[in-house]
C-alpha cells in the first residue's frame, strides 16, 4: 500500500514539472524572449506551489479524500491549461493576464499535493525515512519530466496532448488511490464519478486536439506553430520562433515580423510619391494591418479604408497584443475604417473616389484568387479612382515567376492604365514585384517622406525600377477572367521552382 | 422553344421523396413539367364555341424564344396592339430557368456559342441586351467579360481522372491521336468551305448554309455511316462525336444525319474581340438571361396559362379560340394575322386540315439541377463549367455558379446534370420518363454521379428535376433535307406565319430567334 502512495509521488512529481514547462514553452511560443518567460514562469510557478503548501496545514480531516479531489482538479485544470492558453490567445484582452493566472492556480494546486501526501503518509513511516522517501521519488520524478518532454512529448504529442496526457495521469492517480482505500474514504462513489467524467473530458481533449491545433500542421512549418485557425475563407497560421512571428494563409507566408518593413514600405512608399494627393486611401486585402501603419504615418492621409475579406484575420491583428504591436495598432486607429466584404463585391456598390489604392491580395494560385487580377476587376477598380489617383498592386515575384510578373503589367496595360513595374529583396520572399498603376500620366509628386523608414527612401526607387536580364520584361497575354491565364502562368513557374 | 403541350405540362407536380432507410432519404426531390394534363387537354378535349371575343392586330402563340422573337421583332416594326398566347405559367421555353438561395439555374439551355458576325440581328439582340458592349477598331464585336465564360471551362472524367478540355486525350493511342487531328483540320476546312452558290457549306442559320448538292448529300447518311465510310475508326473520337450529337440534338451518332453533326462544328465561325469561336455566353440562369430581355417587349401583352385549341383562318382575319386556365372561361382572338411560335406537332393540330407528319422527331430529356454541399474532389483537372463523363450515359453537368466574381465559396453549390433520354424510341423514352418516381431518378442521377465523385450522394439535398418531354427537334438522317421539312417552312394560309426552330431541324436559340424575325417580318409585311 505505501508503495503504491510513493508510486503516485513520482506520477505527481512529473506531472507538476510537465505543466511547468507546458507553460514555459507556451509563453515563449506566443510571446517570444524564451528566456523571461521561462524564468517568471517558473518563478511564478515556485511562489505559486508556496502558496499551496501553506494552505496545506488548513486541512484536517479526510486527508485521503481530499488528496483524491486534489488530483481530480489538478488533473483537470493542468490537462486542459494549454488548449486554454491557445484558445485565448486569439481572445483575451491581456493574454499574460491569463497565462499567469493559470500558472498561479496549477502551482498551487501542485503546491498542495506533496505537503498533503506527507500527511497522510505521516503514521506509516518514520519521519526521516518519510522525508527521504518522498523527495526521491520526487526528484526522480522531475528528472523524467524535464527529459521526456523535449525528446519525446512536444516533438510527437505536441502541447495539447501532453498536457492532456499528463491530466489523465493525474486523474489515474486518484482513481487507483480511490480503489486501494476504498473503507477510509469518504464520498466514493461521488469522487468516482467526478474522475470517469474528468478522464473522459480529456480524452475527448486529447483526440480533438487536431481542431485545436492542427499537428500535423505545426510539422509542416518550421517554427512553432502558435495559433491556428479555420476561418469561413482560409486557415490562418502563426509561427513563433527565436528570430521572427510568420503568417501563413493557406500555407503561404504571407510575412515575417523580421523583414516584413521591406515588404510594405516597398508596397506603400513609392506610390505615396507618385499620388499628388493622399487624404483618402483604400486598402483591398491586406487585413494584418501593415499597410495601413506604413500609410498612418502620413499627417495628411484623413481615412484608410481597408476592405479584407477575412473577419477572423482584422479581428485577430486589431485583439491580440502582440500582432497588434507588429502593425502600431492601426487597425485600431480612428483613421482606419475596416470593412470585412469580398473586395469584388465591395467595389461594385461603392461609389466614391479614392486617391492612393493598395492592392495586396494572396498570389495569384488558384482561379478563385485569380479574377482579382482579371481585365475585369481593373476595370471595376477604375470607377473607383480619379484621372490622377495611383494604384499599386502586389505582384509575385518577378525573378521566380516573370510571366506572372509581367502578365499582371500587360493587364492593367490593356485596362489603359500607364504603369512602373518595379521589384525589391525581401529575404524571407526572395525577390518581389509590384506594379505602380494610374489612368493618368505617373509623375513624382513628392520628395519627403515621413520619419521612421527603415528602408525605403526617395533615391532607392530608380534602382527598384531596374529589371536585370534574369527578370526582363517578357511578351505575355493579358488575364481575363475567359482565360484565367495568370493562374496557369503563375501555377507553371511556381511549380517548377518548388520541384 | 418545344415544351408547350404534347409531353409536358403546366401544372408543376412536386412530390417529395420521402422513402425511408436507403441512402437516398435525405434527397429532397420534385419533378416540374412532367405530366401531360393541360397538352393533353388541347389535344382531347372538346370546347364549345367561346362567348368572349377580343380583338387584336396580331397573336403570337406559343412564349417560347421564337414566339418571344417575333414578339420583340413586332414591337421594333410598330406594332402595339399584339397578344402572346402561352400555354406554361410562364414564358421562356427551353430558355426557362429557376434558382434557390444559392443560385439561379437553368431548366433547359445554358449558352450561345460567340455568334458568327454575319449574324447581324443577332448581334443587334445582343447589344441591344447590353451583352454586346461595342465594336473595336477591327470592326469585331466586343463582349462584356463578365457574360463569356469564365476559365476553367471544360473537363473530362476518362481513365479515372479529370483531363482539361473535351476532347479525349488522356492515354489516346496514335492512331486516334491521328484520327482526332485529322477530324478536327476537315472541320476547320469546313468551316470556310462555301459552296457553289458562294455561300458557307454550314451556317448559322441553317436557312443560310449552301444548297450545293455535294454538302447536301451528307444529310443523307448518319453520322456513323459517314465516319465508317471516312475510314475513321477511333473509339474515342466516335465517343467524342457521339457526345456532340447527344448534347445538341438530344440524340447520337447512329441517328443524327452526318451533315447536322457536321453543323455543329462547321456552322460556328464566331468572332469577336475578346474571345475565339470556340468560346461562349453563359449565364447563371443559362439562356434565361436571354429569355429575361426578350421578356420585357411583350410582358403587358402576355397571357400565360392559355391552352390554345382552334385556329380558324378567314380570308381577312384569323381566329384563335382558347381555354384559359386560370379563369376556366373559353374565348376567342380575332387578329389580321398569327404567328404559330409552335412546334410542328402542336401547330399541325390546332390548324384546320393540318397532319403531324413523324419525319419531325422530338428528343426528350431531362435536366436535374442538384444542390449539395461541394462537388467532392477528384483527381485532375479541377471543377470546371462544363464535366463531362467519358462514356456516361448523360452528358456530365454545368457549374451553375460558375460566373460568380467573389471569394467566398457560396453555402452550398448548384450543379446542372443533362441526361438526353435517348435509350429507347422518343415515345417510348417519354412513357418511361413520365412513369419513374422522382425517388428513381433520384437514385439514377446520384449513382450516375458516383462513378466520377465517390461519395457524393450524401452531400447533396435537394434535386429539381425538368422533363422535357419534346425537348428538342431531332435531326435524323434525312430529315433537314427532306421533303416533310421543307414543305411545313410555310403555312398553307397567307395570315398564318410559322415560327420554331423545328423548321430548321436544329433546336438552338439562334434558330428560333431567327424564325420569330422571320415569321414577324412576314407578318408585318402582309399587314402593311
Amino acid at each position: 500500500m505505501e508503495i503504491l502512495l510513493l508510486l503516485s509521488v513520482f506520477v505527481i512529481a512529473t506531472c507538476g514539472l510537465i505543466y511547468e514547462l507546458v507553460a514555459g514553452t507556451l509563453a515563449s511560443y506566443l510571446l517570444g524572449d524564451s528566456v523571461t518567460q521561462f524564468s517568471t514562469i517558473i518563478g511564478a510557478y515556485l511562489f505559486s506551489m508556496g502558496i499551496g503548501a501553506y494552505f496545506s496545514r488548513f486541512f484536517k480531516k479526510d486527508l485521503l479524500s481530499w488528496f483524491i479531489q486534489l488530483e481530480i482538479l489538478v488533473g483537470l485544470i493542468g490537462g486542459i491549461s494549454s488548449a486554454a492558453l491557445f484558445l485565448l490567445f486569439e481572445h483575451a484582452a491581456s493574454f499574460r493576464l491569463v497565462l499567469y493566472l493559470l500558472v498561479g492556480l496549477t502551482g498551487t494546486l501542485v503546491g498542495l499535493e506533496l505537503p498533503l501526501l506527507m500527511n497522510i503518509l505521516k503514521d506509516r513511516y518514520e519521519f526521516k525515512d518519510l522525508v527521504s522517501r518522498v523527495f526521491t521519488f520526487d526528484y526522480i520524478g522531475a528528472l523524467a519530466a524535464s527529459i521526456v518532454f523535449p525528446l519525446l512529448l512536444v516533438p510527437y504529442l505536441g502541447l495539447i496532448r501532453t498536457s492532456c496526457f499528463f491530466g489523465i495521469l493525474n486523474v489515474a492517480v486518484a482513481m487507483v488511490v480511490l480503489v486501494k482505500f476504498k473503507r477510509e474514504i469518504k464520498w466514493a462513489p461521488y469522487l468516482k464519478s467526478k474522475a470517469v467524467a474528468c478522464i473522459i473530458v480529456l480524452l475527448g481533449l486529447f483526440i480533438w486536439a487536431d481542431k485545436i491545433m492542427t499537428f500535423a500542421e505545426s510539422q509542416a512549418f518550421r517554427d512553432p506553430v502558435i495559433y491556428s485557425h479555420s476561418s469561413a475563407y482560409q486557415r490562418i497560421v502563426l509561427t513563433h520562433s527565436r528570430l521572427d512571428l510568420r503568417l501563413y494563409l493557406n500555407g503561404n507566408l504571407q510575412f515575417s515580423s523580421a523583414d516584413e518593413y521591406r515588404y510594405h514600405e516597398a508596397l506603400i512608399h513609392p506610390a505615396m510619391l507618385y499620388s499628388p494627393k493622399h487624404s483618402q486611401v483604400l486598402i483591398l486585402g491586406g487585413g494584418d494591418g501593415m499597410a495601413a501603419r506604413e500609410l498612418l504615418k502620413y499627417p495628411e492621409v484623413e481615412q484608410v479604408t481597408l476592405v479584407d475579406l477575412d473577419p477572423a484575420m482584422t479581428r485577430l491583428f486589431r485583439q491580440n497584443s502582440m500582432l497588434a504591436s507588429l502593425n502600431d495598432s492601426s487597425l485600431l486607429s480612428p483613421r482606419v475604417r475596416v470593412i470585412n466584404a469580398d473586395a469584388f463585391q465591395w467595389l461594385k456598390e461603392n461609389d466614391r473616389q479614392y486617391d492612393v489604392v493598395i492592392v495586396d491580395f494572396p498570389d495569384p494560385g488558384n482561379y478563385a484568387v485569380g479574377k482579382l487580377y482579371t481585365t475585369a476587376f481593373y476595370r471595376k477598380l477604375r470607377h473607383a479612382l480619379t484621372d490622377s489617383s495611383v494604384v499599386v498592386i502586389q505582384s509575385t515575384s518577378p525573378y521566380v515567376a516573370p510571366k506572372a510578373f509581367w502578365c499582371v503589367n500587360t493587364t492593367l496595360q490593356e485596362c489603359n492604365y500607364q504603369t512602373i513595374p518595379y521589384h525589391t529583396y525581401v529575404p524571407s520572399f526572395g525577390e518581389w514585384g509590384y506594379v505602380m498603376a494610374s489612368p493618368g500620366p505617373l509623375a513624382k509628386h513628392h520628395d519627403s517622406l515621413p520619419a521612421g523608414l527603415r528602408y525605403f527612401a526617395a533615391g532607392t526607387f530608380s534602382q527598384m525600377c531596374d529589371f536585370t536580364a534574369d527578370m526582363q520584361q517578357r511578351k505575355v497575354l493579358a488575364n481575363h477572367l475567359n482565360n484565367q491565364i495568370l493562374v496557369q502562368y503563375f501555377e507553371d513557374e511556381w511549380g517548377k521552382y518548388q520541384e | 422553344m418545344a415544351i408547350i403541350a404534347g409531353g409536358t405540362v403546366t401544372v408543376a407536380q412536386y412530390v417529395a421523396c420521402m422513402e425511408k432507410k436507403d441512402n437516398y432519404a435525405h434527397i429532397n426531390s420534385r419533378i416540374s413539367g412532367a405530366s401531360a394534363k393541360a397538352g393533353h387537354m388541347m389535344r382531347d378535349q372538346q370546347f364549345g364555341t367561346p362567348a368572349i371575343t377580343e380583338y387584336a392586330d396580331a397573336v403570337i402563340v406559343g412564349g417560347g424564344v421564337a414566339g418571344l422573337s417575333a414578339a420583340r421583332s413586332l414591337h421594333h416594326s410598330g406594332f402595339t396592339n399584339f397578344r402572346l398566347l402561352e400555354l406554361e405559367p410562364h414564358t421562356g421555353g427551353n430558355a426557362s430557368y429557376g434558382s434557390n438561395q444559392y443560385s439561379a439555374y437553368p431548366l433547359g439551355a445554358h449558352y450561345l456559342p460567340i455568334p458568327n458576325i454575319e449574324n447581324q440581328p443577332l448581334l443587334d439582340l445582343l447589344a441591344e441586351a447590353g451583352i454586346l458592349t461595342h465594336y473595336n477598331a477591327d470592326g469585331l464585336p466586343v463582349y462584356n467579360e463578365t457574360d463569356l465564360c469564365y476559365d476553367p471551362e471544360e473537363r473530362l472524367y476518362i481513365r479515372n481522372r479529370w483531363q482539361e478540355g473535351l476532347i479525349p486525350q488522356l492515354g489516346i493511342s496514335q492512331q486516334t491521336q491521328d484520327e482526332i487531328k485529322k477530324f478536327l483540320e476537315l472541320m476547320e476546312t469546313l468551316r470556310r468551305a462555301k459552296g457553289s452558290d458562294n455561300r458557307y457549306a454550314f451556317d448559322i442559320p441553317a436557312d443560310n448554309s449552301s444548297t450545293d448538292a455535294s454538302y447536301r448529300e451528307l444529310d443523307q447518311l448518319t453520322m456513323e455511316a459517314w465516319l465508317q465510310q471516312q475510314g475513321y475508326h477511333s473509339e474515342e473520337l466516335r465517343w467524342y462525336l457521339d457526345y456532340c450529337c447527344r448534347d445538341d440534338y438530344g440524340a447520337g451518332i447512329s441517328t443524327i444525319s452526318a451533315w447536322a453533326a457536321i453543323h455543329y462544328f462547321a456552322s460556328r465561325k464566331g468572332k469577336a474581340g475578346n474571345a475565339d469561336s470556340s468560346q461562349l455566353l453563359t449565364w447563371p440562369q443559362g439562356n434565361g438571361r436571354l429569355a429575361q430581355h426578350l421578356q420585357q417587349f411583350s410582358r403587358d401583352k402576355t397571357q400565360t396559362g392559355c391552352v390554345v385549341y382552334k385556329i380558324t383562318p378567314e380570308p381577312t382575319q384569323v381566329l384563335i379560340d382558347y381555354y384559359d386556365i386560370n379563369t376556366h372561361q373559353i374565348k376567342r382572338l380575332v387578329a389580321k394575322a398569327c404567328i404559330m411560335a409552335t412546334p410542328q406537332f402542336v401547330t399541325q393540330r390546332l390548324i384546320p386540315g393540318g397532319s403531324y407528319h413523324h419525319d419531325f422527331v422530338y428528343s426528350p430529356w431531362l435536366v436535374a439541377n442538384i444542390t449539395l454541399e461541394r462537388v467532392p474532389e477528384s483527381s485532375g483537372y479541377q471543377l470546371s463549367w462544363d464535366n463531362v463523363i467519358y462514356q456516361g450515359k448523360s452528358l456530365g453537368y454545368v457549374n451553375a455558379q460558375q460566373q460568380r466574381l467573389t471569394q467566398q465559396m457560396p453555402a452550398k453549390q448548384v450543379i446542372t446534370y443533362y441526361l438526353p433520354l435517348d435509350h429507347l424510341d422518343p415515345v417510348a423514352s417519354r412513357k418511361y420518363a413520365i412513369g419513374l418516381s422522382p425517388r428513381h431518378w433520384v437514385k439514377l442521377i446520384a449513382d450516375d454521379l458516383e462513378t466520377v465523385h465517390p461519395g457524393i450522394t450524401e452531400l447533396i439535398g435537394d434535386i429539381d428535376i425538368t422533363i422535357w418531354g419534346h425537348g428538342m427537334i431531332r435531326p435524323h438522317a434525312g430529315f433537314i433535307t427532306g421533303e416533310v421539312r421543307a414543305a411545313a417552312q410555310k403555312s398553307p394560309f397567307a395570315n398564318v406565319f410559322y415560327a420554331h426552330s423545328d423548321l430548321s431541324g436544329i433546336s438552338i436559340f439562334e434558330e428560333a430567334f431567327y424564325h420569330g424575325n422571320k415569321a414577324a417580318n412576314a407578318l408585318a409585311a402582309y399587314c402593311s
